[in-house]
């Protein structure tokens, strides 16, 4: 019954897909020194034609701090509004570390598995059981 | 609100402003203040360093390019409320939830039609506890304000009215009487001051349920393999 409700919806997955690697990215920028937000969002999406909502940090930033990852300041600006600085506190460096060692795995195994070849079954004498029919229902 | 541009541009950041302090009802006040300047201070750099020459055509690309006021809130406020503020489908749960209550049972959404009744019972019981401090409020208001005629014309309303002496004294007999009215219309302030509490409270238990509930749907529609 609640099949009807949920579809297959690409947008979804990249939302997924993208928030959790856009706070190590965050992070990982915040480790190279502090950033307020709009620096944050050149930083990441300056280097790539990534279509990024910038606003979309803003709600990270804010687990982060909640989580007590990065710690934040107002700083006032020579030229116009002041500037909420983030920085990565002891915690959040760690946060870093083992985070971006486990993307660096999960993106070996996301190549790996590319790479790997199928099982060979064509020698093997195999009877089809059922067939699952591929559906739209996106 | 001086937000550091100036003509039509100032007014579309304000506007964008409005919006997303609109959105950001509900969480504390000290954090919404926190978010509307952060995200003020990012659209005054992003505008600062775009090329665009023509500015209103500048500043649009900026808001385009940060997102609708929903981008930025969604993560601070419970998934639930957004989603709802941003589809406007709440008319449709209603009326979906009303048709699980009544035919949900024969279909075999024996649990959903229980926690579609739930709720239905805990509105009605809020329903309830609204209408009981309200008319505290007036009747209490209300008596008051006769009796502190009759204070000053006596036997004002008297065709209608037996006040029961309590005191001998027909005076401070009413004075009482008038002290009592003022305190059920304070219970009634006081029972409203309450139900923002008890509000607080339901909604956030059925937010848990509602998140619980969508976790628990997600699982199933995608069983990992």
């Amino acid at each position: 019954m609640y099949y009807i409700v949920s579809g297959y919806n690409m947008e979804n997955k990249i939302t997924q897909l993208r928030k959790g690697i856009l706070e190590l990215a965050i992070l990982g920028a915040l480790s190279r020194g502090r950033h307020y937000g709009y620096s944050l969002v050149r930083t990441i999406s300056g280097t790539s034609d990534i279509d990024l909502t910038e606003g979309t940090i803003y709600p990270i930033l804010g687990r982060l701090a909640k989580e007590g990852l990065v710690q934040t300041e107002w700083v006032e600006s020579s030229q116009g509004p002041p500037r909420k600085y983030y920085t990565l506190t002891v915690k959040g460096e760690e946060a870093y570390r083992t985070l971006g060692e486990e993307f660096r795995k999960l993106a070996e195994i996301v190549d790996n598995a590319r790479r790997a070849s199928a099982p060979d079954d064509e020698s093997a004498d195999y009877q089809v059981l059922s067939v699952t029919k591929e559906t739209n229902n996106g | 609100m001086a937000n550091g541009f100036s003509g039509p541009v100032a007014q579309i950041v304000d506007n964008y402003l409005d919006r997303l302090k609109k959105g950001l009802r509900g969480i504390p006040a000290k954090d919404q203040e926190d978010l509307v300047k952060e995200i003020h201070s990012h659209i005054y750099e992003s505008f600062r360093n775009d090329p665009t020459p023509d500015e209103v055509s500048r500043i649009l690309k900026v808001l385009d390019k940060l997102g609708e006021p929903a981008a930025v809130i969604s993560a601070r406020m419970p998934e639930a409320m957004v989603t709802l503020g941003k589809k406007k489908k709440l008319p449709f749960l209603i009326l979906a939830g009303l048709l699980i209550a009544f035919f949900g049972v024969p279909l075999g959404l024996g649990g959903l039609s229980a926690a579609v009744g739930l709720l239905i019972g805990v509105l009605a019981l809020v329903v309830s506890f609204y209408i009981v401090a309200f008319s505290m409020i007036l009747t209490g208001w209300l008596s008051a304000i006769i009796l502190i005629i009759r204070l000053f014309v006596p036997g004002f309303l008297d065709p209608w009215m037996d006040i029961y002496p309590l005191v001998p004294d027909p005076t401070f007999n009413l004075v009482i009487y008038i002290l009592g009215a003022l305190l059920i219309s304070a219970l009634g302030f006081g029972m409203l001051w309450l139900g923002s509490r008890m509000l607080r409270g339901i909604r956030f238990v059925f937010r848990l349920l509602f998140e619980k509930i969508k976790n628990w749907r997600k699982r199933k529609t995608a069983p990992a393999q």
